[in-house]
This record gives structure tokens, C-alpha cells and sequence, in this order.
């Protein structure tokens, strides 16, 4: 609970870091108060109260995945100083992220829906101006507005699912909800069910799933490189966990009905985002396919409804966001020196800079699902959550498509360690050397003791 | 007399919003927009909701309705300019919004099973001024403060968004 307000007043601060010219020590700072939050939230696990008259619930879910949230957001802001120091803007930037954080704070500890609309619409309407901070980008000005159109399309239909399940049972409160469901199953009227449908559609729009997917590529690619990085982590993480508190938990006993679709939902997204993964020549591109394709993985383990499910999902997507901050770390570099991030942009990374070539491969490895890396446990822990609930054709579909993953994560391995023309060096901070080693050990670390992360949970 | 005045302001609602389609000029379908929103508070007075009215007249028909306004004067839109949509896409789009229009419709006729139960229990003052005053500073508290954020998010943004960039010096 203190770790939300925390993060609230270092976006207040760094606002006001603007008019009392305080820009110099503003990045140290937010990632030292960050610090502080994360200390907070520790303190919070395993009380599991209720605050604000039930508005906001601290269990260990909440906590572990606000922890995850934070955590993730230190090592972004230690890898993209140069998005934001000598950088017009700088605190605008800042506070817009941190902001953005707030929205994903709220959106995993929920128990009221209003606070989810509220969380979700204060993440995304950073984020739909973050996605065009290059100002004088036309891609960037494009994706912000893709993004702004199809995020307040989606936001409408939750909405409109809200009030047709507050409708139907008369709270707003999740647990009061469910209490609800549970007493009146004859009973429930036909526009309950539409309106979780119609939630289902909103939020699969903010997870990105296929058929809902069509802003992902374009506004992945568009927006500034690290922006990306923070949407297909600390966003993601945030996006899912409100998806699984929603599906999961809340609409547990009526899971039945919307589980066909959600089937459906990660057939076609296993199928679609892997193979047009594979006709991608830009490698943040390439990317953006790929973390929609994470998101069927992690649905896949969602319905095989497994007791561990929360302490699996938590490991997933504590690798996912481990290695895929890495890959973003390195490809920002790579942009940075090259201007582009086209798979011709990463030829030759090897003899350009080995320590960034080793840590590419470690991440590209651990999204392919290659073991002993982390990716590989994840992977595995949720088809085998899937077989022991019967999904044995989605499983199949799974296997099949992370083998064409196999394929596009390799082609950009292939050209790292393939000669380059011009030997020209690729430069890493110390700080961002630091952090990318840290990234790295801790894929290789999640990779060989899974056990760890997933029993926090279960 | 108050079904007369439900059924007067339905019509007035569904006939404008259908002009707002149908009319050709950009800013007649505002105009025509407004009156919807009217017909629509009205209906909201009706159901004892005076407050959302009021607020409705002012944040719909007041500001969103003039940012409408400025928009088409500015982008000045003419069927010239207008970009070209191919049929499939027209005829994808008439059936999806058509199908989602079924199922909204078909679902609203479960809604007779409310009446017998604790959620349709709806008192005659809940949607006053007063009784909203009061949950909105009590329960509601930390969505109210929070929402602080958000407009703040909000602003932030369109400051950063518009402000003109500082030209590096060369």
C-alpha cells in the first residue's frame, strides 16, 4: 500500500524537479525512491488487508507481482539514462512513466472495478503519449495514435462490460462479485454474461491477444525503442495480472462460459503471432510478434487452471520480463549507434562488442525456450500444467509453435556471429554493462532454480 | 404522463443519433450529436439521476460537442478529402458492429429477473445529488483522489505533446 503512494509522489516530484531546476540528481533519485517502494511493498507480504474501504487488496499476489512491477522498472531506468538525461523534456518523460507504473501498481491490486478502469486508463493514457515522445518521428507520431484510437476503442467496450456485470450484480467489489455469482448460478441474467464478454474483449485488447492484436506491431515498432521495452514488460505484467484477477479470480465459478473462447483466443494467437514472427526483418519488430505470442503461452497455462497457476504465471513472467529487457537493452544500443534495428543493424554484433553479443544470445535463447535458461522452465511448467488438465491439443499447437519460434530467434543469432563490413565498436555505459550482466545472470539464475520464484506463490 | 415523456424523448434520442449518420454534413451530425445528448439527460432526469444530467449536459453537449466542432473547422473535412474505404471493409464493418448490436439487445431482455432480486432494488434518491456527494467522500474516496492522477497524467501529456521543441543550437 505505501509502495503506491511512494510511487505517486516521485511522479509528483519529478514534476516539481522542473520548476525548481533540480534535473541533474532526478534520475538517481526516482531510482533510489524506487528502491524505497520496493522495500515498502516487501513489508506489506503476507498481511493481505484491504485498504481505502476495500478499494485496494495487498495479498501475496498483489505484492509479488507490484514488487515485479517496481523491480522491473529500477533496471529500465537504469538502462535508458540517455532517453531521458540532455534530453528535452526529461521530467515530463519521468513522470509519465512513473505514472504509468502507478496505473499497473493499481491494476494488479485491485478490488474494486472502478479502481481497475482507473488503473487501466491512467497506464494507457501515459503510454499513449510516451509511444510518440519522438516528436519529430513520423512512426512514433503514428503509433501514438494507433495506439490512443484502438486503446480507447477497447477501454469502451470494458466499460461497457463493467456496467453490465455491475448490473447484473448490483457491486462494483470483486469478492461481493463473486459472492453474488456464487448464490444466483440458476439465475444470472443473459446480460451478465455479455458483459463479461465484453470485458473479455477490452481487456484482451490491453494483453494484445489475436484477433485483437492489430495495434501491437505497429505501435511496437513505432515507438521509441525503450518505450517498447517498457510496454512489453512492466505493462505486460501489469495487463496480465488484472486479466488473471478478473478471469481468474473474480469470475472463477463462471470461467466455463468465456472458456471456449479463450481457447480460440490462443489457437489463433499461437499460430498468427509466431508464423508472421518469422517474415520480420526488423528485429523490434520481430520482438512485438513475439511477446503477443508469450501472451497465448501464458493463457494457455491460465485455463488449465492449476493450483500453482499463480506462482507459474509469476515465474513466467518474471523470465519474459527479464530477458526481453535485455534484448530491448541491447537493440536501444544497437539503435543508438546505427540508427536502425533492422536484422542487418545486429550483423557482426559479435566483433563489434562480444559482452553484448554473449548477453543477446542468453535472452534470444531464453525466448526461444531453450534450456537451462529461464524461458525453458517457463515453458515447460505451463504445457505441463496444460497436459495434466487435458489441453492435450493446445498443447500440441503450443510445442509446434515454439518451434517456429526456434527459427525466428535464431536468425538474428546467426547474423550477430556472422563477419561484419564495418568493424566499427559498439559502446555500452559501465552502468548499462552492469545491468545488462545483472539481466543476464538473473535469466541464467531463474533458468537453473525455478523452484525459487514459483513457491513465493504457492 | 411520465411513459408519454419516455417514449417522446426515445424517439427524439433515436432519430437524431440516425441523422447523425445519415446527414452529409460533418457538422450537422454534430449538431444533430447534441441533441441526442439532450434527449438522453432528459432520460436520466426521468430515472431520478439529476446530477448525472446536469454533468452530462455540460461535459457532452458543452465541451466535448465544441472540441467536435473545432476539429471539423480546423481539419476542414469535404467529400473530396474523404479517404476512400473499400466495400469489403464497409461490409466487415456493418456486420460486426451489426452482430455486436444482436447480442447487446438480446441480452438486455434477461433483465426482468432483476426485479426479484436484492441487485435491482434500487432506492428512488441513490442517483441525487446529495447521496452521491456522500459516497463519493466516503467509499469512493480513493478513486475520487486518484483520479487526480490520471488528469494530471493527462495533462501532462498535452503539454509535452504540444509544447514546441527547443532548437538545438548549431
Amino acid at each position: 500500500m505505501n509502495a503506491l503512494l511512494i510511487v505517486c509522489g516521485l511522479g509528483f516530484i519529478s514534476l516539481v524537479a522542473e520548476i525548481i531546476n533540480l534535473k541533474k540528481g532526478l534520475h538517481i533519485a526516482i531510482v533510489l525512491g524506487l528502491v524505497v517502494a520496493v522495500a515498502a511493498v516487501i513489508g506489506d507480504w503476507n498481511t493481505s488487508a484491504t485498504f481505502f474501504n476495500n478499494m485496494l487488496i495487498f495479498d501475496p499476489f498483489s505484492v509479488a507481482f507490484t514488487c515485479l512491477i517496481i523491480v522491473v522498472g529500477i533496471f529500465w531506468f537504469c538502462l535508458t539514462s540517455p532517453f531521458f538525461i540532455g534530453e528535452s523534456h526529461q521530467t515530463d518523460r519521468t513522470a509519465l512513466i512513473i505514472f504509468t507504473m502507478v496505473g499497473g501498481i493499481m491494476m494488479v491490486s485491485f478490488h474494486n472495478m472502478a479502481i481497475l478502469f482507473l488503473g487501466i486508463e491512467i497506464l494507457s493514457i501515459s503510454l499513449y503519449v510516451l509511444a510518440g515522445s519522438h516528436k519529430e518521428s513520423f512512426f512514433s507520431n503514428e503509433a501514438a495514435f494507433k495506439y490512443f484510437i484502438m486503446g480507447s476503442f477497447a477501454t469502451g467496450f470494458l466499460l461497457m462490460g463493467i456496467a453490465l456485470v455491475y448490473g447484473a450484480t448490483g457491486s462494483f467489489d470483486t469478492s461481493e462479485i463473486t459472492m453474488h455469482i456464487e448464490g444466483h448460478k440458476a439465475g444470472l441474467p443473459g446480460f451478465f454474461y455479455v458483459g463479461i464478454l465484453l470485458m473479455l474483449v477490452g481487456l484482451a485488447f490491453k494483453i494484445s491477444v489475436v484477433p485483437f492484436h492489430f495495434w501491437a506491431p505497429d505501435v511496437y515498432a513505432g515507438s521509441p525503442t525503450m518505450i517498447t521495452a517498457f510496454m512489453s514488460t512492466v505493462v505486460k505484467i501489469a495487463a496480465v495480472g488484472a486479466f488473471y484477477k478478473i478471469f481468474g479470480l473474480c469470475f472463477f465459478s463462471v470461467q466455463m462460459s468465456v472458456l471456449p473462447i479463450i481457447q480460440g483466443i490462443i489457437i489463433l494467437t499461437l499460430l498468427v503471432a509466431n508464423i508472421i514472427a518469422v517474415y520480420q526483418n526488423n528485429v523490434k519488430r520481430m520482438l512485438a510478434y513475439s511477446s503477443i505470442a508469450h501472451v497465448g503461452y501464458m493463457l494457455l497455462g491460465f485455463i488449465s487452471g492449476s493450483v500453482k497457476f499463480e506462482g507459474i504465471l509469476f515465474f513466467y513472467l518474471a523470465s519474459y520480463a527479464t530477458t526481453s529487457l535485455i534484448a530491448f537493452g541491447i537493440l536501444y544500443a544497437i539503435e543508438n549507434a546505427k540508427g536502425s534495428t533492422s536484422i542487418d543493424a545486429v550483423k557482426g554484433l559479435y566483433n563489434q562488442n562480444p559482452f553484448a553479443a554473449t548477453c543477446m544470445t542468453i535472452a534470444l535463447l531464453s525466448l526461444a525456450g531453450i534450456p537451462p535458461f529461464a524461458g525453458f522452465f517457463s515453458k515447460y511448467l505451463i504445457f505441463g500444467s496444460a497436459i495434466e488438465a487435458d489441453h492435450i491439443m493446445l498443447v500440441i499447437v503450443a510445442v509446434v509453435t515454439s518451434l517456429v519460434g526456434v527459427y525466428y530467434y535464431f536468425k538474428p543469432i546467426i547474423y550477430m556471429f556472422s563477419p561484419a563490413q564495418a568493424s566499427d565498436k559498439l559502446y555500452l555505459s559501465a552502468v548499462q554493462k552492469a545491468f545488462l550482466g545483472m539481466l543476464t545472470a538473473a535469466a541464467l539464475l531463474l533458468g537453473l532454480l525455478p523452484e525459487w520464484i514459483i513457491t513465493i506463490l504457492s | 404522463m411520465i411513459t408519454n415523456l419516455f417514449y417522446f424523448l426515445s424517439f427524439v434520442a433515436v432519430l437524431s443519433a440516425l441523422m447523425v449518420v445519415f446527414s452529409r454534413n460533418p457538422v450537422y451530425s454534430v449538431l444533430y450529436l447534441i441533441i441526442t445528448f439532450f434527449a438522453i439527460a432528459g432520460h436520466y432526469v426521468l430515472m431520478q439521476a439529476e446530477f448525472l444530467a446536469v454533468v452530462h449536459v455540460i461535459v457532452y453537449a458543452g465541451a466535448i460537442m465544441v472540441l467536435f466542432l473545432y476539429v471539423i473547422m480546423l481539419l476542414n473535412l469535404n467529400r473530396e478529402s474523404e479517404p476512400h474505404k473499400s466495400n469489403i471493409l464497409k461490409f466487415a464493418a456493418a456486420i460486426c458492429s451489426g452482430l455486436l448490436l444482436v447480442v447487446l439487445v438480446g441480452s438486455l431482455r434477461g433483465t426482468e429477473l432483476l426485479k426479484h432480486s436484492e441487485a435491482g432494488e434500487v432506492s428512488s434518491t441513490m442517483g441525487g445529488v446529495k447521496n452521491l456527494g456522500k459516497v463519493l467522500f466516503t467509499d469512493f474516496l480513493f478513486p475520487f483522489e486518484i483520479a487526480s492522477v490520471l488528469l494530471l497524467a493527462a495533462m501532462v501529456g498535452v503539454v509535452m505533446l504540444a509544447k514546441a521543441e527547443k532548437k538545438t543550437n548549431l
